[in-house]
């Protein structure tokens, strides 16, 4: 086993910068600069069209960006065709050839660099090995089940033993209990190898739960990055805010530095700017079930419209008793309790008055887009 | 005990109307059967009488011995089954890489192309061949065009042979090979070739290593389709082979005119009506036969 | 049987309501091109009018089919139009209706232009044509000339059936015209002619299965020489093409016309043969077509003029260079020459 220290060593850095790619009037990347460190797991994430797969295609070098620069170390790939850079890459589908058998598609691609059939052999024994597939070099491929599949194209990625790993949504097609346990397994195996790893998912759970840091794509333009605490707990914009974690907008008013809803102040965790629209993101699991008397700084008294069971917690959703004039529909919010049996007594029912707190640590806003 | 009963009777219902249904279904292919019965079995059956029967209506095997002696019938096989695999051969080498290049644009322009390759079937076969006729003839568009440019200094003999009459058919059934083969190539998924070439496949390499043996299948389906249909073709050969390239099909005909009977025209079409379903079983063993007309 | 009987019932009946013709209507094969243009417009179209029927027609592909439909019990045609060697073997097939010469009247035809299954329409001969731009003046004027590869190069087309095509090659073998059958009358003589054929056949670019077929391929200058039917040149000459022949060593036949054996309108039939043997629509349809006349009345009429006159295979210059087509020899030798000769053509 080689230490992880030796393979980041040999582990690219990547460094994308002010690419563009447009199709008509259309911008699938709009200036895009990132860098991404050695051995670092990074995740693009955005929701459908945002431009995340397009960034991937241009670093497999098979999508052309209209400008910019893609270094690989200190060499721009940009010019470089897909075959020569040497990344692994896993597909949306997997991309297995139905043709040939797990072994044969797994030593492909030492085949192509020529491997002697002795090399070969051991890297797919090996490349199985890791990814938990040793004894099923002989199956067809429509023979294996989708997680395995899913394994096969991994272990063909993976087998030349590339500097760079590019997955293209790669766990999408799998059930929710195998897409978490293959996210676990993937992020361990990225430790294994520490080989530089770009992974692209619309997933934001998935995002959170692997990467080392999570570039938030939206509309061809880089919108965040950051570690996956940071753009869940500072999300720096509306977008943001809402794509990432579960989150209700609620609309304040910036006067005087000061924020508020309807005429309440709220009391948030960092500096205002400007004065303006902005929104107050309102994670379920934060809001906190306060008594009248208490003096918690951001309070909303409000009536249970409905409670759900959701097992390991209570879904609340409550109606605001505030309306700011103008307002047709009142504002509602989701709260989040624990299912603990400590919980238990105090969950409300539906109809009941209560009042949420957010506490001040837990409060920001952002911009209204 | 009550229960039971009632289940009984649900057991009983459920199973006529199962019944039902798959009489329904059978209901459906009848026509078809019909169909197949009068318009195949049936002909197909007085066919293989008829090459059993003498001019005066005694049973004989002399029309069979007669394809056996004869040098004639030999050498008329062999020419049909020349023409057949030429025509099969060319049209691969024409038909492969012309559908590659369609299979790769664009769906919008890839449907007008094979729209276009379709055109040549919605005009009759007889005007397509007199067409060629117009073309190749030794005072042709073609041999007139090579002469005036300089490029020959005598006519070629482009028709009324073996050249004429490949360039005809090739024409003709290229659409039968592209069809499937178009149909195939569709299906073959581009991110394989992105997978091979992200592993280091430069793109012939992906080509030769993935698309080919992905797309033999369509291949082999649409040249067995071209080579079955070329064993049984009468037009072109007999329009642009100038009564020099004869093949089954032309001479079954003449038998009919020669002996003024059906009986040693039904013998010949029996001989190869059975070479063409052996071909095909043979073939089955290779090539799966729905893929023949699978359109995905 | 009583089902299957029903069935065959049904099945006639069937049929007859859609083939069954009114009485006041003919169905006339022929072959097609100008030929049946010149049969349409001087016989058939005029003779019909006379009469007050309708004739319908259609091309068709010789006896073979018409015995085909006999035998089926679908005979679809009340007339069709032949070569006198293709209805003198039809006839010994038995699937032709005798004809009744007390409603046609042949008084005035050439004694061997009609038979009992067949009255003669018109007299044409196969000839040799060739290509007056390759050629000039001195073309090739008799069979010998014909398989001349050296002195007169070029492309030839022949005939894909037996039919006159023995006979020119059994010339060229050096055979006078009058013991042309004589030679051929053994199986020894007819392979004599095809080795002759044999010996041409690396010449000779087409093989021609209809009337309209060599007369195009002299039109587009195909080939340079081809046999064929005089007519159909002189037509091809009159649209333009470059071609000349001459009546030395061809072969003089007629055609005709017979009712197939259970013909729907054979009376009719009957009726229409006398109408359009009558000399005036003979005398017409030479005009569009240089086949001679059957009836001797036609060049009495005066509308045949001396020069077309001259033109046609029956006139008695041109008769005495020509040998004249011998059904006796052809219904001998023909189904024997012709297998000789189908399998000389697949070498």
């Amino acid at each position: 086993m080689v230490s992880h220290s030796e393979i980041k060593e040999q582990a690219l850095r990547i460094s994308i910068q002010g690419v563009t790619k447009t199709y008509g009037d259309f911008f699938a990347l709009n200036n895009v600069s990132l860098d991404i460190e050695a051995g670092e797991f990074l995740t693009l994430l955005g929701p459908s069209g945002s431009g995340k797969t397009t960034l991937l295609m241009v670093l497999a070098g098979f999508i052309r960006p209209n400008q910019g620069q893609v270094f690989f170390g200190s060499e721009d790939i940009v010019l470089k065709p897909p075959h020569l850079r040497g990344v692994g890459m896993v597909f949306q589908n997997y991309a297995l050839f139905p043709h040939m058998s797990v072994e044969q598609n797994v030593a492909y691609p030492l085949k192509l660099r020529r491997k002697t059939k002795d090399e070969i052999s051991q890297g797919v024994q090996e490349a199985l090995d890791t990814v938990k597939l040793a004894g099923l070099g002989n199956r067809k491929i429509g023979q294996l089940s989708g997680g395995q599949r899913q394994r096969v194209a991994l272990a063909r990625a993976i087998v030349f033993k590339p500097k760079v790993l590019l997955m293209d949504e790669p766990l999408s097609a799998l059930d929710k209990k195998l897409r978490e346990e293959m996210q676990i397994e993937l992020r361990r195996l990225h430790d294994n190898l520490a080989i530089t790893t770009v992974y692209v998912t619309h997933d934001q759970k998935e995002a959170l739960t692997m990467s080392d840091r999570i570039a938030v794509i939206n509309h061809g333009i880089l919108n965040q990055l950051g570690l996956p605490q940071e753009i869940y707990s500072n999300p720096t914009n509306a977008f943001i805010a809402d794509f990432i974690g579960e989150s209700t907008l609620l609309p304040v008013e910036v006067r005087d530095s000061t924020p508020r809803f309807g005429e309440s102040i709220i009391s948030v965790n960092h500096d205002v700017g400007s004065d303006g629209s902005y929104v107050l993101v309102v994670r379920p699991e934060k809001l906190l079930l306060v008594t009248d008397e208490s003096t918690a700084p951001n309070r909303f008294p409000c009536t249970v419209e409905e409670s759900i069971f959701q097992g390991e917690s209570q879904l609340l959703i409550v109606r605001l008793d505030t309306m700011k004039s103008g307002d047709k529909e009142p504002y509602r919010l989701n709260v989040r309790i624990a299912n603990t049996s400590a919980n238990s007594a105090v969950i409300p029912q539906v109809g009941d008055s209560i009042c949420v707190a957010l506490e001040k640590v837990d409060s920001f806003i952002v911009k209204q887009e | 005990m009550t229960a039971i009963v009632v289940n009984e009777i649900n057991i009983k219902s459920l199973r006529q109307q199962e019944t039902k249904e798959r009489l329904v279904m059978i209901g459906l292919t009848i026509p078809y059967l019909l169909i197949v019965i009068l318009l195949i079995i049936v002909p197909i059956g007085w066919l293989f009488g008829t090459s059993f029967v003498d001019q005066d209506g005694s049973f004989t095997f002399k029309h069979y011995v007669r394809l056996v002696e004869s040098k004639a019938y030999y050498r008329i096989f062999i020419t049909t089954f020349e023409i057949s695999i030429f025509t099969t051969l060319i049209c691969i080498l024409i038909g492969y890489p012309l559908t590659y290049f369609i299979s790769q644009l664009p769906r919008r322009f890839a449907n007008l192309c094979m729209i276009a390759v379709l055109i040549p079937f919605w005009t009759s076969l007889l005007v397509r061949t007199y067409a060629w006729l117009v073309l190749l003839q030794r005072k042709g568009l073609l041999n007139n065009f090579g002469i005036e440019l300089g490029l020959l200094s005598e006519p070629l003999p482009l028709m009324h042979n073996m050249t004429g009459t490949l360039i005809g058919m090739v024409h003709i059934m290229l659409p039968f090979l592209i069809l499937p083969l178009y149909a195939n190539m569709r299906a073959i998924d581009t991110d394989y070739l992105k997978a091979a070439s992200s592993m280091g496949a430069n793109q012939l390499r992906a080509f030769w290593t993935i698309f080919f043996p992905l797309s033999v299948p369509g291949l082999l389906a649409g040249s067995l389709i071209v080579f079955v249909i070329c064993l049984g073709f009468y037009v072109t050969p007999a329009v642009l082979g100038g009564g020099k390239v004869i093949m089954v099909s032309m001479k079954i005909q003449s038998n009919i005119e020669l002996f003024f009977s059906w009986g040693a025209a039904s013998a010949l079409g029996v001989v190869l009506l059975v070479m063409t379903i052996a071909i095909l079983y043979i073939a089955s063993k290779f090539v799966s036969l729905d893929q023949m007309s699978s359109r995905g | 049987m009583l089902l299957k009987h029903k069935l065959a019932l049904a099945f006639t009946l069937f049929l007859g309501s859609i083939l069954t013709v009114n009485a006041n209507e003919l169905s006339v094969a022929s072959w097609g091109g100008s030929y049946q243009h010149a049969q349409s417009t001087a016989l058939f179209q005029p003779a019909a009018a006379a009469m007050g029927i309708t004739v319908n027609e259609e091309t068709y592909g010789g006896m073979s089919d018409v015995k085909l439909k006999v035998n089926a019990g679908a005979t679809v045609w009340d007339i069709v139009a032949s070569g006198s060697g293709g209805c003198a073997a039809a006839a010994a097939e038995g699937i032709l209706e005798e004809l009744d010469y007390s409603i046609i009247d042949v008084s005035d035809f050439y004694p061997g232009l009609y038979m009992d299954h067949c009255v003669g329409g018109d007299v044409f001969s196969t000839v040799m044509a060739y290509n007056t731009e390759t050629y000039g003046d001195n073309g090739p004027q008799n069979w010998a000339d014909f398989w001349d590869v050296e002195k007169f190069p070029g492309k030839r087309a022949y005939r894909a059936k037996v039919d006159g095509a023995l006979e020119p090659a059994i010339m060229a073998d050096g055979v006078p015209i009058d013991q042309v059958y004589e030679v051929l009358n053994s199986v020894e003589g007819i392979e004599r002619a095809l080795n002759k054929i044999r010996e041409l056949k690396p010449h000779i670019a087409v093989f021609w299965t209809s009337g309209a077929q060599h007369a195009q391929l002299m039109k587009d200058g195909e080939v340079d020489m081809t046999t064929g039917w005089n007519g159909r040149f002189d037509v091809a000459k009159k649209d333009g093409a470059k071609v000349r022949y001459s009546f030395d060593q061809a072969l003089l036949d007629y055609d005709g016309y017979a009712i197939p054996k259970g013909a729907a309108n054979k009376d009719l039939a009957m009726q229409f043969l006398n109408e359009i043997s009558k000399p005036q629509y003979q005398a017409e349809f030479v005009k569009y077509i240089t086949y001679g006349p059957t009836n001797k009345k036609a060049y009495d009429l005066g509308t045949i003029d001396d020069a077309l006159s001259r033109a046609l295979p029956s006139h008695p210059d041109n008769v005495k260079l020509q040998v004249p087509v011998s059904i006796e020899w052809y219904s001998k030798w023909k189904p024997i020459a012709a297998e000789m000769y189908a399998e000389m053509l697949t070498e």
